[in-house]
């Protein structure tokens, strides 16, 4: 985190710099089923950031040497496209995207049941087509309703969410600048229907009751967001009757 | 979404959402149960059927179960066998033994090679997903012409129809001859017109097949097919 | 991966050639219903995304300040890039940039810079020592057949609704990109022993080569290229020159209509 503590980003009235409540997240759109050629797919836009994930699987785990023979692996790949920031970022490899994509697929492994899977591999593609902070959390999203649709078992969907610190005060969803220039972030990735945690980073400053009201908001927002996967799954097939 | 006749709800439940309680009923496919409730682990419709609660799902994979008829796609020829493309997670094998022809050993090349397609039957699937395949059975054989389309694992018994009644409206509109592989090909032969209109069929299965619209669409296509004046 | 082509695939696009028939009912020289939307990512100072058929693609435009080559001091310069990721199609792995989105990129940037329609030296802005850099990245998100139009056709919509940002790097106020025209692509595949446009995905499995053919305003040839195995005749090559002539006026009106909105 950034921690300029000369930068104003909470207004005079409490609000914030875009007008938005503490505990009030950016406007989240969802559509599933938006890709042709994946298995499943969907994108998600939560603010000015555009995410979209695409599933290809079960299929043979290629090379062999990772395959499991008791389960599926999950094989993430979150990444930026090039237009996606305000600097253009080289194609390539990159620490931070790797990072993001191992504990992505560590926590989609804890709900998808890879073990009706032995030997294959369940290929999950994040892309960030747009950014303003939050992109890992709208990938966690993405790739949640984009597992739902191509027909993955879950025992749960995953909901990526984040809430962080700004002048002192806790926030829901940090937009670009609060993320740059506040004192912490808490992406955590949330089982909506069991209420338990499947992904968790954090970084910056957070005191124990700060941290547990910025995970109060967490939930709150995942609430929030799980309704809107759920009418994103259901849109996708409305009018079907088995 | 609408209310069944026997009290049966049609409902569309996604990953994690609570079906109802799990005393006293049996969990079926497509659900689990944890702590004394029906949970849904696929994004389908729910299904309460001799008191066993499942999920029909909406998207699936194919999963090979012995005694499959399929379409496969031979991917690769070894000196005693095939290895065959079934749509599914992994590849099936067909050994020499068991091809409908009898094959010298390093001779399997001469019978099928590469992107050749066949029908053929699942004869044995273990638990490492390791898959067996047969083409010694009646009907079982290379299939030398026609098409191979694809479907939505899921839409295979709408396409099929109760008691094969829409596979045989199917047969009649189009004058084709059609097998459904339980792998989500199927294979269409006939005249160039009957192919097209099949062609169309399928598409539509593809687009529309879940959807309560389906059965008036079909039945729309089925008034544009030239082969029967009065259907 | 090496994409598995069933037999049945090619006798039946050959078959349904000797009607003159496609796949999906086109006409041989008929394309998919194309869409087009600019300005669609934040973030990116020109941006575009394409459909055409079960194609999606996405381009986007940034801006780089950087010192002149020596040799051409007043001229900034434009890179067009291609992503062939492994979100776009099963058949797409991981790893390094593979040689078929080399290509893609390549055509794609040849067919731009050839036209003309990007001044360099409008991108100078102290001679020797500050010019722009344009980087035209397409990412593309899904491979239902012939991304090389619908990238194409991405890059050039993006590029012509660029905002220079001059002030975010302090050179001055932000201004439109100027660009001169808009060269368009068009491609066949041949299926069934023909050439037809706008190739499926499934006439691309069961095809075999490939041209693409980039046309400017005037109707002038900016980039051409014959991509896999085969071989053509100069007689097929004049038919089917003649239908990108039509075809590239029907989406140069496109683009034309979309920067109308």
């Amino acid at each position: 985190m950034g921690g300029y503590g000369d930068v104003q980003l909470l207004r005079d009235d409490g609000l914030r710099l875009d007008g938005r409540k503490l505990d009030e997240m950016r406007p989240v759109t969802i559509e599933a089923g938006v890709l042709p050629a994946a298995d499943g797919s969907a994108m998600v836009t939560q603010g000015l950031n555009v995410a979209v994930a695409a599933v290809y699987g079960p299929m043979e785990a290629h090379p062999r040497k990772i395959q499991r023979q008791d389960r599926a692996v999950i094989d993430v790949r979150y990444n930026m496209a090039p237009f996606s920031t305000s600097d253009r970022i080289r194609p390539g490899f990159n620490r931070r995207s790797r990072e993001i994509s191992k504990v992505t697929a560590e926590a989609l492994e804890s709900v998808v049941l890879v073990e009706r899977f032995p030997r294959s591999k369940i290929r999950v593609e994040i892309e960030i087509l747009a950014a303003e902070a939050g992109t890992r959390c709208a990938g966690i999203t993405a790739a949640a309703v984009a597992l739902a649709d191509a027909g993955i078992p879950m025992r749960d969907l995953i909901v990526g969410v984040a809430s962080g610190k700004v002048e002192d005060i806790v926030v829901l969803d940090l937009d670009k600048a609060e993320d740059n220039y506040g004192q912490a972030d808490l992406p955590v990735g949330i089982l909506p229907n069991t209420g338990e945690i499947a992904f968790l980073q954090m970084d910056g400053d957070l005191s124990p009751d700060e941290y547990n009201l910025a995970m109060e908001y967490n939930f709150k927002a995942a609430a929030e967001i799980h309704e809107i996967m759920v009418d994103a799954l259901k849109r996708r097939y409305e009018g079907g009757e088995s | 979404m609408s209310n069944g006749q026997n009290g049966a709800e049609q409902r569309l439940v996604t990953p994690g959402m609570a079906i109802g309680p799990s005393d006293g009923v049996r969990v079926g496919s497509g659900a689990l149960a944890h702590n004394d409730t029906i949970i849904a682990t696929r994004l389908g419709w729910v299904r309460e059927i001799n008191n066993t609660v499942s999920v029909d799902p909406i998207n699936s994979a194919y999963m090979p179960r012995s005694g499959d008829l399929i379409v496969a796609t031979v991917a690769e020829v070894r000196n005693n066998l095939w290895f065959m493309n079934i749509n599914g997670p992994f590849q099936g094998l067909l050994p020499m033994s068991l091809a409908p022809w009898k094959v010298e050993f390093g001779a399997a090349r001469q019978h099928m090679g590469i992107g050749d397609v066949v029908l053929a039957r699942v004869q044995e699937v273990d638990e490492c997903h390791n898959v067996v395949l047969t083409m010694k059975g009646v009907g079982l054989r290379r299939l030398n012409q026609g098409s191979v389309h694809s479907v939505p694992i899921n839409h295979i018994d709408r396409l099929r129809g109760e008691g094969n009644a829409m596979l045989q409206r199917l047969r009649d509109a189009s004058d084709c001859r059609i097998i459904i592989g339980e792998n989500g090909k199927v294979w269409i032969d006939g005249d160039a017109d009957g192919m097209a209109w099949a062609r169309k069929a399928v598409a539509l299965v593809q687009s529309s097949g879940h959807k309560s619209t389906f059965e008036a669409e079909f039945s729309a296509l089925e008034k544009t097919t030239q082969k029967k004046g009065d259907a | 991966m090496v994409e598995l082509v069933p037999t049945l695939l090619r006798q039946e696009l050959a078959r349904l050639a000797e009607d003159d028939l496609r796949l999906d009912g086109r006409g041989r020289w008929e394309g998919r219903e194309v869409t087009l939307e600019t300005d669609c990512l934040y973030n990116a100072e020109g941006s575009a995304k394409v459909t055409m058929g079960g194609t999606i693609v996405y381009a986007g435009v940034k801006f780089e300040l950087r010192t002149p080559w020596p040799d051409r001091p007043s001229q900034g310069s434009l890179m067009c890039g291609a992503e062939l990721r492994p979100v776009a199609h099963r058949k797409y792995e991981p790893g390094p940039p593979s040689p078929q989105s080399i290509e893609l990129g390549r055509v794609v940037d040849r067919g731009i810079r050839e036209s003309g329609c990007i001044d360099m030296e409008s991108l100078c802005i102290v001679p020797g020592e500050k010019v722009w850099g344009v980087m035209i990245d397409i990412h593309v998100l899904s491979d239902g057949g012939n991304i090389f139009d619908a990238c194409g056709l991405a890059a050039i919509a993006a590029l012509r609704t660029a905002i220079v940002p001059a002030e975010r790097f302090d050179v001055g106020e932000d201004y439109t990109l100027k660009v001169k025209g808009t060269p368009i692509m068009a491609s066949f595949t041949r299926v069934g022993g023909r050439y037809v446009y706008d190739p499926s995905e499934e006439e691309e499995l069961g095809g075999d080569e490939r041209i693409h053919i980039t046309l400017g305003d005037e109707g002038h040839l900016h980039s051409l290229q014959k991509g896999l195995r085969g071989v053509f005749t100069p007689a097929e090559f004049a038919e089917i020159f003649d239908v990108a002539h039509h075809r590239c006026v029907e989406l140069r009106k496109l683009v034309a209509n979309q920067e109308g909105n």
